[in-house]
């Protein structure tokens, strides 16, 4: 019994001490005895191989560092890590993203990599990009890869349809309207002009952006007015009810499920929206000819919606024993030109604009155009990292789409329902 | 036959003396199972029923504050809409896997001819348990393309994606539940497979028909098995979690209408690091079962009949 | 599944009770019967065929193209999808068995000890302590999982197949506790009773009287204990962290990523593979299951 009480006094001071954080991790001092790392990721399998290919390039040329590659599927990967943080027993290296890095950083879980520049050089990143991974001027995050919102266009199912692709440069929401119903009908419901959007933070996003406004203001409170999220769910209704876009069970269903399925993938709709960087993989599962177009309304927009997202992050464990060796490690996967050519833009175009030169050539054409698109976008200053406490933003987003879309409640319903329970669960963090 | 009547009068003779306390051998026998209750899962149980009263998120220390969870269950809308759907779940879905499952057990325990590859075809689904594949494939049957929709537009319905629509969506996922009713078919099945034959036989004897047989000796000798399942059913379709989560990619949607009261829990716990929420909201969960299961206890002295 | 078909059924046909087959034998009934099996059996396999036949596609037409017919058999899947991993597919069945067994063994001894206990012994306190082995069911997974892997990290068991087993084999699965308490009780109480009447212990009562007739019991224990620790992804996912460690469920779902592409063909392949073990554990125990009538039959 007394082990037992034992494991009792361990467990109840461990669900305190988790958070203590700070620099108990024997400062910035490479170590020359054996040191393990656990490093920890999502994806699917291809990123699993590539990574794994890093790290084996890492561990040449770093011998007395072991670098553990713990792989995820997106879900496991967060209940995992909650669970390994809550018990102060978090990998050294960790892949966030964006809609939980302030959640961990304002925590205490991360390490101020401000505090690591001796072994982690960040001079070939812009200074845009890397304030996206500071929550309170603390440089929290690395960004790996960034990433633009666009709309994808099939050029084989307009050619099949005789419909003109729309020019980019000026186009408006109702064009996208228009050309989606032209292409719905002249398929005969085959295929759908445009596959919704409104399940993602960046459509959300860019549309408030395009209307002078945003999510979050920047003390991280809910900033959007309720009609121009209105206007945001009205648009969707109309594109269903005209049949620009499938109806509501349908759109429902493909936009809940993997790329693979969706309607651009599986060549059901001409137009749907995407990050620039998954412009691969879409084309990959369509076999059809894709393009990636700016998004509508930009040309009349109030200020620019585009905007550049960070793909995803490098985080440190602030209870790492092993920061400096971790920061090396962070420190080869951004800034290491073997790493980048085997990584390539599997986590998005690199944000470490040398490397992101360095790696063009070699690109395939779809990343190519990707980039492409990347450097010719006019973009505005990027939004407030998610606040702590709003990492379910996306959830409430997409039921409250659904509802719209199920006519259970009317745009001006939702819009205020949504500001209401976005900001109850930022105040409640 | 004699050799029954001589159990028979065996027991009789033992009814009425009252039985002796076996403290010792139970002790022996539940050694184990006190082991696991006292160093693995009370303190876990405990743990999580101290932080139903505190603010944990997981990576801070839990702060205790008092009621407040309990309190804010009174204004959680999406925890009434979540006990709406489990509750709707497990009236359907409970009775109507285990009424599939006892039928296709009476069918598979007779003589039919080929009755391994019915079993085995009939078990197959359950097999697939909580696989990452099912939510692939269960749209392949209910989705807007899937096997439904294309028996749909042979007679010329419109069908529509099943498992998207709220008005539907909990529908598929009880069909789903009954699809995977192989485990308690297969409790039926042995438990059937244990009845002694001279019972039958000394029904037979009695000239009770088939039918007379299955009221007189199936059902009782089964029951303590039909108690089994659906309590055990019961407690399972109260804490169904993995098909819900597979199908609607963790989101319990469409709207809302799939959202299982452990899916919930689990959202707040792990997606929004409300810990202390998610185990006040599990210990809510416990009563309920509790309450459940105690009902079906008591109503089981009417109708179980055990042999001691 | 052809194959199936062409499969040895007489030696789990035969074994049934005789008595109960009387009224069986009208063709035209029995005929009717079948044709309605067959169609059931189809539909609920639709699916599992669909992934089988999925497992044969090239990876970008496997939604592109619906339905079950096939252009021609893409067994590339199977390989690539042995070797997309850290380690060959092998390394997690093999890991999935050990666990597996483990969990087998832990059921089958602890909860058949636990389950006599309160079937058979009268011992003070026992309806308080059935109450509380029904209760540690109750409460959902997701929150205890936290404090129990604080509990077992100071014990030092994460990446091991400790926290998965041990608990096995000290009867927390209260869920086999109580189905074997149910055949226990539904045992003739006579036979135990005439043992003790011999001079028998509890011992030997349990061992010599009670195992052999729950056979069927046991037999469901270990199927069971078989599909669902080899399905089970939670408290894998959670206690294994080290990709040398991960079981079957672990690295499927690893094979996923909704936001790029996935190699499903691989995903689907490997997890017919995986339906494999499971299978032919389920085709084993149920014949065992009905071997165990034959015993119950001859006493």
């Amino acid at each position: 019994m007394r082990k037992l009480g034992a494991i009792f006094l361990a467990t109840a001071l461990t669900l305190g001490l988790a958070a203590c954080g700070g620099d108990s991790g024997g400062g910035q001092e490479l170590s020359d005895g054996p040191v393990t790392l656990r490093f920890t990721w999502w994806g699917s399998d291809a990123r699993h191989q590539r990574t794994q290919q890093v790290i084996d390039l890492f561990q040449k040329e770093h011998p007395n560092i072991t670098v553990k590659g713990e792989f995820k599927d997106w879900n496991g990967y967060w209940e995992s890590l909650a669970t390994t943080v809550a018990a102060n027993d978090a990998p050294d290296v960790i892949q966030v993203d964006e809609l939980y890095l302030a959640s961990y950083a304002e925590r205490g879980a991360l390490l101020d990599l401000g505090t690591a520049t001796k072994h982690l050089k960040t001079a070939d990143f812009d200074a845009e990009a890397l304030a996206t991974g500071q929550v309170d001027g603390k440089q929290y995050a690395l960004p790996v890869g960034l990433a633009a919102y666009s709309m994808v266009v099939n050029t084989d199912l307009l050619a099949r349809y005789k419909v003109t692709p729309p020019d980019d440069g000026s186009w408006t929401w109702d064009d996208l309207k228009r050309i989606g119903e032209q292409i719905s009908t002249a398929s005969g419901g085959k295929v759908t002009g445009v596959q919704a959007f409104g399940f993602d933070a960046g459509s959300l996003n860019v549309w408030a952006r395009q209307n002078g406004t945003s999510l979050y203001d920047d003390k991280g409170n809910v900033a959007i007015p309720p009609a121009v999220l209105a206007g945001f769910w009205s648009y969707l209704l109309d594109l269903t009810k005209s049949g620009a876009a499938p109806e509501a069970s349908v759109t429902i269903e493909r936009a809940s499920a993997s790329l693979d399925q969706s309607g651009t993938a599986t060549n059901a709709s001409a137009f749907g929206t995407w990050w620039n960087t998954q412009l691969t993989s879409l084309s990959a599962a369509s076999g059809a000819k894709l393009r990636l177009l700016k998004m509508p309304g930009e040309a009349g927009a109030r200020s620019p919606g585009a905007y550049y997202k960070p793909s995803m992050f490098w985080s440190v464990s602030s209870r790492s024993k092993h920061q400096a060796e971790a920061a090396l490690f962070v420190d080869f996967l951004a800034n290491d030109e073997a790493a980048a050519n085997v990584l390539l833009t599997d986590r998005g175009v690199p944000a470490n604009t040398k490397i992101r030169a360095a790696i063009t050539p070699r690109l395939a054409d779809t990343d190519k155009a990707a980039v492409a698109y990347l450097d010719t976008l006019e973009v505005g200053q990027a939004p407030r990292v998610t606040p702590n406490g709003a990492s379910g933003i996306e959830a409430i987003l997409k039921r409250h789409t659904e509802e719209v879309l199920f006519g259970r409640a009317t745009p001006d319903q939702a819009a205020a329902a949504f500001i209401k329970e976005l900001q109850a669960e930022i105040d409640g963090a | 036959m004699s050799a029954l009547g001589e159990l028979r009068s065996i027991r009789g003779s033992t009814r009425g003396s009252p039985r002796k306390r076996d403290n010792r051998a139970a002790l022996v026998f539940l050694l184990p199972w006190f082991g696991g209750l006292f160093l693995i899962t009370l303190g876990p149980v405990a743990a999580s029923l101290v932080l139903g009263f505190t603010d944990y998120n997981l990576i801070q220390p839990p702060e205790f504050n008092g009621v407040d969870n309990f309190t804010r269950m009174l204004s959680d809308e999406r925890l009434h809409n979540a006990l709406r759907v489990t509750f709707v779940y497990v009236v359907v879905s409970v009775p109507v896997q285990l009424a599939c499952a006892l039928g296709l057990a009476m069918l598979l325990d007779r003589g039919l001819r080929g009755m391994a590859f019915y079993r085995s075809a009939f078990y197959l689904p359950s097999l697939l348990g909580s696989s990452v594949a099912i939510a692939v494939l269960w749209r392949q049957v209910f989705g807007a393309d899937g096997l439904v929709n294309q028996l749909l537009d042979l007679v010329g319905v419109q069908g529509r994606g099943w498992i998207s629509d709220p008005s539907t969506a909990l529908s598929t996922l009880i069909v789903l539940n009954v699809w995977t009713f192989g485990a308690p078919m297969i409790i039926f099945l042995a438990g059937l497979r244990q009845i002694p034959v001279m019972y039958y036989e000394a029904a037979a004897i009695d000239g009770a028909g088939r039918w007379k047989q299955f009221w007189r000796v199936t059902l009782p000798l089964l029951s303590p098995i039909i108690f089994f399942n659906l309590v055990l059913q019961i407690i399972h379709a109260f804490q169904s979690f993995t098909q819900a989560f597979v199908v609607s990619g963790g989101s319990g949607g469409p709207s809302d209408s799939t959202l299982f009261y452990t899916l919930y829990l689990y959202q707040r716990g792990f997606n929004n690091f409300d810990m202390g929420y998610a185990s006040a909201l599990a210990w809510l969960l416990l009563v309920i079962i509790a309450a459940f299961t105690a009902v079906n206890f008591w109503a089981a002295k009417y109708w179980v009949f055990y042999d001691d | 599944m052809t194959d199936l078909k062409q499969r040895p059924l007489p030696v789990v046909a035969v074994a049934g009770p005789p008595v109960r087959r009387s009224g069986v034998g009208r063709p035209l009934r029995g005929a009717v019967k079948h044709v309605g099996l067959i169609l059931l059996a189809l539909v609920m396999l639709y699916p599992v065929l669909w992934m089988v036949v999925s497992s044969l596609r090239p990876n970008d037409e496997i939604f592109r193209s619906p339905g079950l017919v096939l252009d021609g058999l893409h067994t590339r899947n199977y390989g690539e999808g042995w070797d997309a991993l850290a380690s060959p597919f092998g390394h997690y069945l093999l890991n999935s068995a050990i666990v597996v067994l483990g969990c087998i063994i832990g059921n089958l001894v602890s909860c058949s000890m636990a389950a006599y206990a309160f079937a058979r012994l009268e011992f003070t306190g026992k309806r308080l302590w059935f109450a509380v082995m029904l209760g540690t069911i109750m409460l959902p997974i997701h929150v205890i999982i936290v404090p129990q892997y604080i509990m077992f990290s100071q014990l030092g068991w994460i990446n091991t197949f400790l926290p998965l087993i041990v608990p096995k084999l000290l009867a927390t699965d209260a869920f086999f506790v109580f189905l074997m308490v149910q055949f226990i009780r539904g045992l003739p109480r006579e036979l135990d009773e005439a043992a003790r009447i011999d001079g028998c212990g509890h011992g030997r009562i349990f061992w010599q009287i009670i195992l052999p007739l729950m056979k069927p019991a046991l037999a469901t224990t270990v199927i069971f204990t078989f599909i669902w620790t080899w399905n089970d992804f939670f408290s894998q996912l959670i206690y294994l962290t080290d990709p040398q460690m991960y079981t079957v469920p672990v690295a499927l779902r690893s094979f996923v990523d909704a936001t790029v592409n996935t190699s499903w063909g691989s995903m689907f392949a490997m997890s017919v593979v995986s339906l494999v073990p499971v299978f032919l554990a389920f085709l084993l125990g149920q014949r065992y299951l009905v071997k165990g009538i034959a015993t119950t039959g001859g006493k």
